[in-house]
């Protein structure tokens, strides 16, 4: 039996109903009017949440087309540039980054190098412009442009 | 009975909001026009702008109820002169609209979308302002029974309306709620789903939650389309956007009747434009193509899904400023961002937040003349935008995304779940969910729980006060009917949709 994409995903819904039905019974409840309680709304939805994936493991649709080789590598990659944009935000401070990640993006996008790196440069000083003198919203400059600029 | 709609353009003719719906007109248009960027990523995508500026509740409303709408008249442009539509709402619009560019007449269609927009839009929202209070009577007499069956009913509506996969919609409502769980429980301050990150305690927000669900995950799809065809449509040339009398008569009882059809189905809760254009389009091809004529480039097949997708983005306001009910995905947004402003939506608010409500009408009208007056002539300015490079426009979307969750929360931990929510969102849109029953469920799930709960504690848990008024036996069985008449009604809906698969 060739396993479809949406079989593969009901059991992965299986699992998560079994984990939230596991959670929600753990909860520990103090005394309460509620007759209700906590427990019961998590328990009906792990529930409902099974017996859907049950339709749709008996039914399930057409596959699509799923990402791989070249394309899943740029996917995994752009979600990395992301995920380093935003642990150097702060530190780094938001024009550089934003600078860079959008030279990486551009690049991604099939942008030529000259391009990618102008539209990144223009992109990031006019955003920090518009947001800042524009919108007054303060935007991260960075740990250390802080000590040039001689400010404590 | 109608002093709400006076105070409400006391609200909307203010500087301040008259100048926002203008700002929302003009950006809902730009970004509806984007090509790919349907309305409601749109919608997620600005949603931050309105915190950004520290607006009050009905300003911060009528400039997102701007964006919701403009993004409708701008989503055509890229249907119409690319075969590209924007969402699910705009593909019957690529059906004529599309050859009628090819034709040449690509001014005179963009032209004949907005005025049918425009009458559509109309109709739909004096349909609004004569329904609504009406509605807003009858939601007095909901008690937490009644308001549990009616989100029932909700969900119901949507997985038969939804089209192609009820499981999967329903699937993806739960989903949705589920996430809504998370936090601490406001019934017991029992912490739920918190896995120990401090960060969790009060549940996962609604902003972080809307921008990773669309436009991180959106930023994913762009690099797979661009991955996989690189070169776009061949854009076709406008030419002058007019559109004549004769044109617009001809088209007069297919826009009258689309409206209609569009600001009804815009009322029930749950469904929204893709359904209203793809039931106007059928309705009119049946009653007026005597030729065989439509998907050829036929106006009145352009003019009937413009009209009904207008009427029902103004429609599905009804449930939404009634009820506390979004008729769509999109007004499930603007409902989300209403909570963030401590405004519990639900059969109270028509009378407790009037300025609210009527300035958000009010500005309804207002709106729609600006966009009527924007879009005639400066469509070919807007088609324009269709021509951004993704490799200009996808860094944009990722800067907008990180300084709208950055500046509301100052916290990395905000970004990263972001990001985490982003990957969610687009491997369910891989697998072929909507993100819109993901959305309502995620909004109306704590109001959910909330209300049964406060049933049960009213009938010390006697789960038989659910199903003890006349109106919640209506209502569960409303429920009932929608899911069941459609499955023994397969055939009819199959006659709906063979036009969107052909495309």
């Amino acid at each position: 039996m060739k396993l479809a994409a949406d079989r593969i995903l009901s059991l992965l819904l299986l699992g998560l109903a079994a984990f939230v039905a596991v959670q929600a019974w753990q909860l520990q409840v103090p005394f309460s009017y509620d007759p209700v309680g906590p427990k019961a709304f998590p328990l009906l939805l792990s529930g409902l949440l099974a017996v859907l994936a049950i339709v749709l493991f008996i039914r399930p649709g057409a596959s699509g087309q799923w990402p791989t080789g070249a394309l899943l590598l740029r996917l995994v990659f752009t979600m990395v540039v992301l995920g380093v944009y935003a642990a150097l935000f702060i530190n780094l401070g938001y024009l550089v980054t934003t600078a860079l990640v959008s030279i990486v993006i551009a690049w991604l996008f099939g942008a030529v190098p000259v391009k990618a790196v102008v539209g990144g440069l223009l992109l990031a000083v006019g955003s920090y412009l518009l947001f800042t003198y524009g919108l007054g919203i303060s935007l991260p400059t960075g740990s250390w442009i802080e000590p040039l600029l001689g400010s404590n | 009975m109608f002093d709400f709609l006076i105070q409400g353009f006391g609200v909307a003719l203010t500087p301040l909001n008259l100048g926002l719906a203008f700002l929302g007109a003009l950006l809902g248009t730009l970004f509806g026009a984007l090509p790919g960027i349907g309305p409601i990523n749109g919608i997620a995508i600005l949603m931050p702008l309105a915190y950004t500026l520290g607006l009050p509740a009905e300003s911060a409303l009528i400039l997102l109820a701007g964006i919701y709408t403009g993004s409708e008249y701008g989503g055509r442009m890229s249907s119409i002169l690319l075969n590209v539509p924007g969402d699910a709402g705009a593909v019957m619009t690529t059906l004529d609209g599309h050859p009628l560019a090819k034709k040449g007449l690509a001014g005179p269609a963009l032209g004949l979308s907005a005025v049918s927009s425009f009458i559509g839009a109309t109709v739909a929202i004096i349909g609004l302002t004569l329904f609504a209070p009406l509605l807003a009577i009858i939601a007095v007499k909901f008690g937490p029974a009644e308001f549990f069956a009616l989100m029932i009913f909700a969900f119901a509506s949507m997985s038969a309306m939804m089209g192609k996969d009820p499981i999967k919609t329903l699937i993806g409502a739960v989903l949705g709620v589920l996430i809504s769980t998370v936090g601490v429980d406001s019934g017991t301050g029992v912490l739920r789903f918190t896995f120990d990150m401090p960060e969790l305690y009060d549940g996962i927000d609604f902003v972080v939650m809307i921008i990773g669900l669309f436009a991180v995950s959106e930023i994913l799809l762009m690099l797979e389309h661009a991955f996989r065809h690189d070169q776009e449509g061949e854009m076709a040339p406008i030419g002058r956007v007019m559109v004549k009398m004769s044109e617009v008569l001809y088209c007069k009882w297919a826009i009258l009747r689309s409206s209609v059809i569009g600001f009804v189905i815009g009322v029930l809760p749950g469904t929204g434009a893709s359904v209203a254009s793809a039931v106007a389009y059928t309705t009119e091809k049946r009653i007026s193509d005597h030729d065989n004529s439509f998907g050829t480039g036929n106006m009145r097949g352009l003019a009937a899904p413009e009209a009904a997708n207008n009427a029902s983005a103004a429609g599905s306001f009804v449930p939404m400023l009634t009820l506390g009910i979004p008729g769509s995905g999109t007004t499930a947004i603007l409902l989300g961002a209403l909570m963030l402003y401590n405004i519990n939506p639900g059969p109270m608010m028509f009378r407790e937040q009037p300025v609210v409500v009527g300035g958000l009408i009010a500005s309804l009208y207002i709106g729609n003349v600006m966009l009527l007056l924007l879009n005639l002539p400066l469509a070919g300015v807007f088609a324009r935008v269709l021509q951004v490079p993704r490799w200009l426009l996808v860094p944009s979307v990722a800067i907008l995304a990180f300084v709208g969750v950055y500046q509301l929360h100052s916290d990395l931990m905000a970004i990263y779940l972001m990001l985490i929510i982003g990957v969610f969102g687009y491997l369910l849109r891989k697998f072929g969910f909507s993100l819109a029953p993901v959305v309502l469920g995620f909004v109306l799930g704590g109001l959910m729980e909330e209300n049964l709960r406060r049933a049960l504690s009213i009938s010390g848990g006697d789960t038989g006060i659910l199903f003890q008024s006349n109106l919640s036996i209506g209502l569960w069985i409303a429920a009932a009917l929608v899911v069941l008449v459609p499955m023994f009604a397969g055939k009819l809906k199959a006659k709906f949709l063979p036009a969107a698969k052909a495309s």
